[in-house]
């Protein structure tokens, strides 16, 4: 297992002020992992932005309490991971984890594809009411 | 993110600096409703200082481009940054929206 060399982590209500705390902290990743590639970091910074809007978009409450977004996000020697959640939010339902890009004039439903053309692997988890959405970018390119 | 809009000769130039995400994407939307209702239907964005676009952003983007072509106008955008290109190639979307080096060039032939 490769050493985690840099990690940032954010919890907050998922409103859409929280993207812009998500950017915060992949600049922050980046200041402590300066050795990831500028190619690397534009990619995965636009899929962690995506996966978290998503959330923010779509994510529907268990409960009364409402939805929290959260984003880890790390980095070691030759690969990135984020995992971006959805706390308290009912399972969405079933999910084509890899579909066709819209074309044409649709002005939606790119987010995901995108997501799967920008990193390596896209996983989704769901356990204990929360839905986990695992995003990896390796091996890392100069 | 930053609006700011002003009319030319021929055309709007909307200039947008910062990040077109799902927090700015509705407000572009907005300015350019506002610009297309004041009479101006060819209109500019200059992204040179637009240094991020998520997928909202861009379907704002393909948004405005209705509004103005149900006008009877154009939307072009200009000076186009890396991760704006990166999104706009992976999605096929540079087919549909067409780039310029400087907003005066987006309608400089025509």
């Amino acid at each position: 297992m490769t050493d985690i060399l840099a990690r940032r982590t954010l919890r907050q209500t998922a409103l859409p002020e929280a993207i812009e705390a998500v950017h915060t902290e992949l600049d922050k990743l980046w200041d402590d992992a300066s050795f990831v590639p500028d190619l690397d970091r534009m990619t995965f910074a636009t899929a962690v932005i995506e996966a978290a809007s998503n959330v923010v978009q779509h994510a529907v409450p268990e409960s009364t309490k409402p939805v929290e977004l959260g984003v880890d996000i790390s980095a070691t020697s030759v690969r990135l991971e984020a995992r971006v959640s959805a706390f308290d939010a009912v399972c969405p339902d079933p999910i084509d984890t890899d579909p066709a890009m819209p074309d044409g004039e649709a002005e939606s439903g790119r987010g995901l594809a995108l997501i799967r053309a920008l990193v390596t692997t896209v996983t989704f988890k769901r356990q204990d009411g929360t839905n986990t959405w695992i995003l990896s970018k390796s091996p890392l390119r100069d | 993110m930053d609006l700011s809009y002003e009319v030319k000769d021929s055309y709007a130039e909307i200039t947008a600096a910062g990040r077109l995400n799902m927090v700015s994407a509705p407000k572009l939307r907005e300015m350019v409703a506002e610009v297309v209702a004041s009479g101006s239907a060819r209109i500019v964005i200059n992204l040179e200082a637009t240094a991020f676009m998520d997928s909202s952003g861009l379907g704002a983007l393909i948004g405005c481009l209705k509004a103005a072509r149900q006008a009877g106008g154009d939307l072009r955008i200009a000076a186009v940054q890396p991760q704006v290109q990166m999104v706009l190639g992976l999605t096929s979307m540079d087919k549909v929206l067409t780039s310029y080096p400087s907003a005066a060039e987006a309608f400089g032939d025509d």
